[in-house]
C-alpha cells in the first residue's frame, strides 16, 4: 500500500485532532494551526488526486484493516479526491479572505473556537466525501450540522441566534429523516456498507420484494438531504443563516456545506440504488422539478432583496437548484453537470461572500445595496472579484459558470422533449434573472456615491484578503478555460462509481 | 496573416486600458487621443480586411469549443462599417459632450464596445459569436446608462433584460448546432449533419427560430422590441447613434451567421420557421413605423424608426433569397449611415435649442440651416426617394421578395414596405417642413444662428455624402453582397 493511500484517513482523523488542539490554543495560535493544516490537507488531497489519476482506479481503505461488518471503510476514487482537494482549498481561501471579520465578529477569547469548528467541519466534509459506510455518513452529517450551526452563531448578535435556531431545527429534521432512511434500510438488508447494501437491494428489486419500503426509503433520503442542502421548498432557513453570519462562515456554508450533503445523496443514489431503480421510482422527476423551481424562486427572491449577503444567499438557493436539475436529468451527462456545478459554485459563491465582507469594510459595516454604492472604487480588488463572480453566475464564456451551463445543456439534449424544454426554459430564465440582479450591483459598485452622501473609506488591504481574492479569481478563470481537464476527471470519477 | 485579426479587437481594449490608467482630463488631449485612436482603429480594420485571411484559433475552452477568429466578405463589410461609424461618433462626441460629466468613463466604454463588436464581426464560430454578443451587451450598457437619470436607468436595465434573454435563446441554438452539426465553425450553407438531424427536424427548426428571435431582439424584432425605444433615446446622442445605427446591426449579423452559416438556408426554406420569421418581421416593420408616427419626442421617434427599419433588413434575410440578401446587406450600410446622421442632428438640435418635442422645432431650420439641411437629405434617403441610399436597398428587397415565389409573403412584403415608406415620410418630413417653413406667425422674424461647430457638422456632412453616394453608386456594395449571397442561398 502506497503512503498516499493513507492520506484520506489522515485528513479525516487529524482534522478532528486539529480541532481539539485549536480549542486549547489562544486565538492566533489556533488560526495558524488551522490554516497550516488546511494547506497541508489541500496538498495531501492533491497528492491523492494525482495518485488516483495515474493509477486510474479507486481503492478501498479499511480502518484498522478490519473487514465488514465491524470495519469502517473509506473509498477513494478520482471524483472523491477532486472534491476533497477543491473543498479544502476553498475552505482555506474562505478563512483567509474573511480573517479580519472573524477576529472582529467573534467575542474575544472565543476566536479559537471558530477554528475548532472549522477543523471539525473540514473533517466531516472529508468523511462525507470518502466514506463507504452509511452509518459513518450519518455520524459525520451530525458533526457537520453542529459545526456549521456554531459557525453561524459565533458572530454574537440576536439575529444570528434566531437564524441559528431555525437552521438547527431544519437541519435536525433533515438528519432525522436521513437516520430513518438508514434504519429502515438496515432493517431490511442488515448491511451498512454501500456495496453490500447495493447487492441486497438489487436482489430485492429483482425479486419484487419490499418495493413500498424501498420507495419510502428513497423518499427519506431525498427529502432529508434536500432539507439540509436547502433545496426549494426547504430553503427558508438559508437566507437568514447565511445572510447574518460572518463572511467566512457564509462562504463556507454556501460553498461547501450544502454540497457535502449533495455528495452523500449522489453516492446513495448511484452506489446503493443504481440508476435504473432511481429512474423507475420517478425520484429524478421530482428532483428535476424542484431543482427548476429552486432556480426560479431563488432568483426571484434575490431580485427583490436589498441586502447584499441575503441576496447572495438566495442566489445559492438558485444555484443548488442547478445541481438538482443535473441530478434529475438521470443520465451520466446530467451527473457530470451536477458535479461541475458543485465545483463551479464552490469556487464562485465564497468569492462573492468574501467580496461582500470587503465591501462592508469600506462602507461603514453596512451591507444593503444602497450603502455599498461605489465600493468597487474604494476596494478595486474586491470589485474586480465581484465582477468576475457576477459574470460567472451569468454564465459568460471564460468563467466557471459557463461550463455548468454547457454541461447541463448537453445533458438536457440527451433527455426527452419535455425535460429538454423545461431545462432549457429554466436555464434561460435563470440566466436572465441572474443578470438582472448581478449586473446592476456591479454597476452600483462602480458608481460614485451622490454628493452629500458619506463616501466611505478606502480598503486597507491585508495580504490574506488580497491573496484569497486573487486566488479565487485565478481559479474561476482557470476552471472556465481549462474545463476539459476537470470535466474529464469528473467523467472518470463517475465511471469508477460503476455507472 | 492570422495575427492581424487580433489587431482590431485588441487595439480598442488597449486604448480603453490606457484611458483607465491615465485619464486625460484636459479636453484637447482627450480629443486628440480619442480621434487618433479611432482613426488608427479604422486603419487597422482596413489593414485586417485587406490582408488577413484564414482563421485564428485562440483559446480552447472545452473539447471542440475554441474561441476562433476569422474574416470573410461579410466580416469585412461589418467590421469596416463599425470602425467607420465609431470614428464619426467619436468625432461628434468631442463637441457634443464637451462639458458633460464622467467623460472618462464614457470613452472607456466607447472603446470597449468597439472591441466587443469587432469580436462579433470577426467571430469564426458560434461560441465566439455568442461571446461577442454578450460582451457587446455588457460593454454598451454603461453607454445607455450614462446620464444615470431614472428613465435612463429603467431603459438600460430593460436593454439588459431583453438582450440577455435574447442571448439565452441564441445559446439554445448554439447547443443545438453543437449537438446536431459537424462542429460550430461558420460555413456557407450551414453545418447541420443530416444523419444526426434525422428524426429531430422539429426540434432543430424550433431552436433555429428561437435563435433568430433571440438575436433579433438586439435589432428590435417583435416581440422583443420594447427595450429599444426605452433605451436608445436616453443615451447621449453619440451613443444613441451607435446603439441604433451600429449595435442593432450586431444583432443582424448574428442572425445572418446563425441562419446562413450554421443552420443553413436550405434547411429553413419553406418551413414554418421562415413563415413565422417573415410574419414577425413584417409586423415589426408596420408596428415601428406606426409607433414612430404617433411619437412626439424627437429621439424616441427615431428609435421607433430603427425598430421599423431594422425589421426591413430582417425581412430581407428571412426571404432566404440572393437578391433580397443583397438588399438587406445594402440596407445595413445605408440605414447605419442614415440613422447615425439622424441621431447626430437630433442631438445637435436638442443640445442647441433645449427642445425634445418635435412640435417645438418650428423654425429651427433658419437657426441651423446646415444641420436641418442634412436632416432633410438623410430623411429623404430613409424614405427611399431615388437617387438616395434607401432607394436601392429597398428596391432590391422588394425585387427579391417578388422573385422569391413565397406564397402571400412574396407580394405582401413589398406592399407593407410601401405603406411603411409612406409612414416614414409621415413622421420624418413634417419636421423638415416646420423647421424651414414655420408658418406665417414666425415669418420674417430672425432667428439667432445656432449652427454647431465643425466637430458636429463634419461627421454629419460625411454621413449625408455617404447616403448620396450609396444611392448613386450602389453597384460595388450590392455586387459584393450578391457575391456573398451566391454562396449562401
Amino acid at each position: 500500500m502506497a503512503l498516499v493511500q493513507n492520506f484520506p484517513f489522515i485528513t479525516i482523523v487529524f482534522s478532528l485532532t486539529c480541532g481539539v488542539l485549536c480549542a486549547v490554543l489562544p486565538g492566533r495560535g489556533a488560526k495558524r494551526l488551522c490554516l497550516g493544516w488546511l494547506a497541508l490537507t489541500t496538498a495531501m488531497s492533491g497528492a491523492v488526486l494525482r495518485f488516483t489519476l495515474t493509477t486510474d482506479g479507486s481503492f478501498l481503505y479499511r480502518m484498522g484493516k478490519w473487514g465488514a461488518p465491524f470495519g469502517n471503510e473509506l473509498r477513494v476514487g478520482v471524483l472523491e479526491a477532486l472534491m476533497a482537494t477543491a473543498f479544502s482549498g476553498v475552505m482555506l481561501l474562505s478563512l483567509l479572505g474573511g480573517m479580519r471579520h472573524i477576529f472582529a465578529d467573534c467575542e474575544p477569547g472565543k476566536v479559537n473556537l471558530y477554528f475548532t469548528m472549522c477543523a471539525l467541519l473540514m473533517s466531516s466534509l472529508f468523511a462525507l466525501i470518502y466514506t463507504n459506510d452509511l452509518f459513518t455518513a450519518y455520524v459525520f452529517v451530525e458533526i457537520n450540522t453542529i459545526a456549521s450551526c456554531a459557525l453561524v452563531m459565533l458572530r454574537s448578535s440576536d439575529r444570528t441566534l434566531v437564524a441559528t435556531t431555525r437552521y438547527l431545527i431544519m437541519s435536525l429534521l433533515g438528519s432525522g429523516l436521513f437516520l430513518l432512511g438508514i434504519v429502515t434500510l438496515y432493517g431490511i438488508t442488515g448491511e451498512l456498507l454501500l456495496e453490500s447494501i447495493a447487492e441486497k437491494v438489487q436482489a430485492l428489486f429483482a425479486a419484487g420484494q419490499y418495493s413500498l419500503p424501498l420507495t419510502v426509503i428513497i423518499g427519506f433520503f431525498s427529502v432529508g438531504l434536500a432539507v439540509k442542502s436547502a433545496l426549494f421548498p426547504f430553503h427558508s432557513w438559508l437566507p437568514d443563516a447565511h445572510g447574518s453570519a460572518t463572511p467566512s462562515s457564509s462562504a463556507i456554508l454556501s460553498g461547501l456545506v450544502l454540497k457535502g450533503y449533495i455528495i452523500v445523496l449522489i453516492k446513495i443514489f448511484y452506489r446503493v440504488f443504481g440508476l435504473e431503480i432511481i429512474v423507475s421510482e420517478q425520484v429524478s422527476r421530482f428532483l428535476l422539478l424542484f431543482g427548476v423551481l429552486a432556480m426560479l424562486v431563488g432568483s426571484v427572491n434575490a431580485l427583490r432583496e436589498r441586502d447584499l449577503k441575503r441576496l447572495l444567499a438566495y442566489s445559492s438557493v438558485a444555484q443548488v437548484g442547478y445541481i438538482y436539475v443535473g441530478i434529475g436529468l438521470h443520465s451520466e451527462l446530467g451527473m457530470v453537470a451536477a458535479c461541475v456545478q458543485i465545483l463551479a459554485h464552490a469556487l464562485t459563491k465564497p468569492m462573492l461572500f468574501i467580496c461582500a465582507g470587503g465591501f462592508m469594510d469600506v462602507s461603514g459595516g453596512h451591507k444593503d445595496l444602497a450603502a455599498i454604492t461605489g465600493a468597487g472604487l474604494r476596494d478595486p480588488l474586491g470589485g474586480a472579484a465581484f465582477s468576475v463572480g457576477a459574470l460567472s453566475m451569468m454564465g459568460i464564456p471564460f468563467f466557471a459558470g459557463f461550463v455548468t451551463k454547457l454541461e447541463l445543456a448537453r445533458g438536457a439534449l440527451e433527455a426527452g422533449p419535455v425535460t429538454l424544454g423545461i431545462t432549457f426554459a429554466a436555464l434561460a430564465v435563470s440566466t436572465l434573472l441572474n443578470a438582472l440582479y448581478y449586473i446592476p450591483i456591479v454597476f452600483n459598485l462602480y458608481t460614485r456615491p451622490r454628493d452629500g452622501a458619506w463616501a466611505g473609506v478606502r480598503q486597507r488591504y491585508h495580504w490574506e484578503y488580497a491573496a484569497a481574492l486573487a486566488a479565487f479569481i485565478a481559479l474561476n478563470l482557470g476552471f472556465g478555460m481549462g474545463s476539459d481537464w476537470v470535466v474529464g476527471a469528473i467523467r472518470r470519477g463517475l465511471a469508477l462509481f460503476g455507472m | 496573416m492570422g495575427f492581424l485579426l487580433l489587431l482590431p479587437i485588441l487595439f480598442p481594449l488597449a486604448a480603453a486600458l490606457a484611458l483607465c490608467l491615465r485619464p486625460l482630463r484636459a479636453q484637447r488631449r482627450r480629443r486628440a487621443f480619442t480621434v487618433a485612436a479611432l482613426a488608427l482603429e479604422l486603419g487597422l480594420t482596413a489593414l485586417c480586411a485587406a490582408l488577413a485571411g484564414g482563421t485564428l484559433p485562440l483559446l480552447p475552452l472545452a473539447e471542440g469549443l475554441c474561441v476562433t477568429f476569422g474574416i470573410d466578405g461579410l466580416g469585412r463589410i461589418f467590421s469596416l462599417l463599425v470602425a467607420f461609424m465609431w470614428l464619426l461618433s467619436g468625432v461628434f462626441t468631442q463637441e457634443y459632450m464637451a462639458d458633460r460629466e464622467h467623460l472618462g468613463r464614457y470613452h472607456v466604454f466607447l472603446f470597449l464596445t468597439e472591441g466587443a463588436l469587432m469580436c462579433l464581426c470577426l467571430a469564426a464560430n458560434y461560441l465566439t459569436l455568442y461571446l461577442g454578443f454578450e460582451l457587446m451587451t455588457l460593454c454598451s450598457l454603461p453607454l445607455a446608462l450614462h446620464t444615470q437619470t431614472g428613465p435612463a436607468r429603467r431603459g438600460g436595465y430593460k436593454y439588459l433584460f431583453y438582450s440577455v434573454f435574447g442571448a439565452c435563446l441564441g445559446l439554445l441554438g448554439f447547443y443545438t448546432v453543437h449537438t446536431y452539426g459537424r462542429g460550430t465553425a461558420f460555413a456557407p450553407g450551414g453545418v447541420l449533419d443530416p444523419a444526426k438531424v434525422a428524426g429531430h427536424e422539429g426540434f432543430v427548426a424550433a431552436a433555429a427560430f428561437l435563435a433568430v428571435v433571440g438575436f433579433g431582439a438586439k435589432a428590435g424584432l417583435f416581440p422583443l422590441h420594447a427595450w429599444l425605444p426605452a433605451a436608445h433615446p436616453e443615451a447621449p446622442a453619440g451613443a444613441s447613434a451607435l446603439l441604433s445605427g451600429v449595435i442593432t446591426k450586431g444583432g443582424v449579423l448574428c442572425v445572418i451567421r446563425v441562419v446562413y452559416y450554421q443552420f443553413g438556408a436550405a434547411f429553413l426554406r419553406g418551413t414554418w420557421v421562415q413563415y413565422a420569421w417573415l410574419a414577425l418581421a413584417l409586423v415589426t416593420v408596420l408596428l415601428g413605423s406606426m409607433l414612430a408616427y404617433q411619437e412626439k419626442l424627437f429621439k424616441k421617434r427615431l428609435a421607433y424608426s430603427t425598430v421599423s427599419q431594422a425589421a426591413y433588413i430582417l425581412f430581407g434575410l428571412a426571404l432566404l433569397q440572393p437578391t433580397a440578401f443583397a438588399g438587406a446587406i445594402l440596407h445595413v450600410v445605408v440605414h447605419s449611415a442614415i440613422k447615425d446622421g439622424l441621431f447626430f442632428t437630433a442631438g445637435a438640435v436638442i443640445e442647441k435649442t433645449g427642445q425634445t418635442d418635435v412640435r417645438a422645432l418650428r423654425g429651427v431650420g433658419r437657426a441651423m440651416p446646415f444641420t436641418m439641411g442634412c436632416y432633410t437629405v438623410l430623411s429623404l434617403g430613409l424614405i427611399g426617394i431615388p437617387p438616395l441610399g434607401g432607394f436601392a436597398s429597398k428596391w432590391l428587397l422588394a425585387e427579391g421578395s417578388l422573385a422569391s415565389g413565397i406564397p402571400v409573403f412574396g407580394w405582401l412584403g413589398p406592399a407593407v414596405l410601401l405603406v411603411s415608406a409612406l409612414l416614414t415620410a409621415g413622421y420624418l418630413f413634417p419636421i423638415t417642413v416646420s423647421a424651414f417653413l414655420p408658418g406665417a406667425d414666425l415669418d420674417g422674424t430672425s432667428a439667432p444662428p445656432l449652427e454647431p461647430g465643425p466637430w458636429i457638422t463634419l461627421p454629419l456632412a460625411v454621413l449625408t455624402a455617404l447616403t448620396v453616394l450609396t444611392g448613386l453608386f450602389p453597384g460595388p456594395l450590392a455586387d459584393a453582397a450578391a457575391a456573398i449571397a451566391a454562396a449562401l442561398c
